[in-house]
């Protein structure tokens, strides 16, 4: 017998950066996460509604003028983020900062892939489903993405403990 | 993190400073793609909250459907939802009741 082990795939390090374990496809699928993020992320299509929620769901109005003014850095803050993806894929180490936009790419790659799927709280694998590689994906995007979060909320300061500011 | 989003257009507000004196709210709902974890996380991250005031807003947005997690200025507010948005909450705002 052997026990299910997983080694962590983020690991937050002394000096503030992140030691990254992954293997050399997965880092190329995120490329690739990232370049589909690049390509869709300007498309007005359902698959990236998710992506710019309305702010003022009860004044159409002012939500206009919210999406005039913030729909642009959205989308540029997007592709600042699959640009840091695409360059650091391969490193063994990356910053904090760097670390946060591979958690925006990978996020935003389950938003799409989650409004895609039309996914819900209590959804299971179902391996009947054609869609099914795609759920596993997704999955897999939710575990690495929790990953990240394990990773780098060690080095969040928080105001309820003092050695930690 | 990208450059924060400059929203202080003055146009913007300029019709709206009767309202200005109401705060305004900015409500953060459940959906059923975020991860719980990843909530909590950018609760702390975009609000400095600490990890318990973090972690009950979310359990508050997963168990009631919604939370209000900042208030202020419209300006503020607008503020807010942008860089929840840009982390991919799904947040919106409204005027406190």
């Amino acid at each position: 017998m052997v026990r299910f082990r997983r080694p962590k795939p983020f690991e937050a390090l002394d000096d503030g950066r992140f030691r990254v374990k992954l293997a050399p496809d997965v880092r190329s699928f995120l490329v690739r996460l990232a370049d589909e993020i690049d390509e869709i992320v300007a498309l007005d299509i359902p698959e990236t509604r998710r992506l710019f929620p309305t702010a003022y769901p009860h004044d159409p109005e002012k939500d206009a003028g919210y999406q005039v003014l913030s729909r642009d850095g959205l989308i540029e803050q997007r592709r600042t983020a699959a640009d840091t993806v695409r360059e650091t894929a391969d490193n063994e180490v990356v910053t904090e900062d760097e670390l946060a936009q591979w958690m925006s790419v990978i996020n935003d790659a389950r938003l799409v892939l989650g409004t895609r799927l039309d996914v819900s709280e209590d959804d299971e694998p179902d391996f009947d489903d054609p869609d099914i590689g795609l759920y596993l994906i997704y999955d897999e995007l939710g575990y690495l993405l929790d990953s990240i979060v394990t990773a780098m909320i060690t080095v969040l300061p928080d105001p309820d403990d003092g050695e930690d500011s | 993190m990208g450059a924060p989003l400059e929203l202080q257009d003055p146009e913007l507000i300029t019709e709206e400073v009767v309202e200005e004196d109401r705060p305004w709210v900015v409500i953060v709902w459940n959906d059923p793609i975020n991860l719980m974890s990843y909530v909590a996380f950018v609760f702390q991250k975009v609000f400095g909250y600490s990890k318990e005031k973090a972690n009950k807003l979310m359990m508050d947005v997963h168990h009631k459907g919604r939370a209000v997690v900042s208030s202020g200025t419209r300006t503020e507010a607008e503020r807010d939802v942008n860089r929840l948005h840009g982390h991919g909450l799904w947040a919106t705002m409204e005027h406190d009741e």
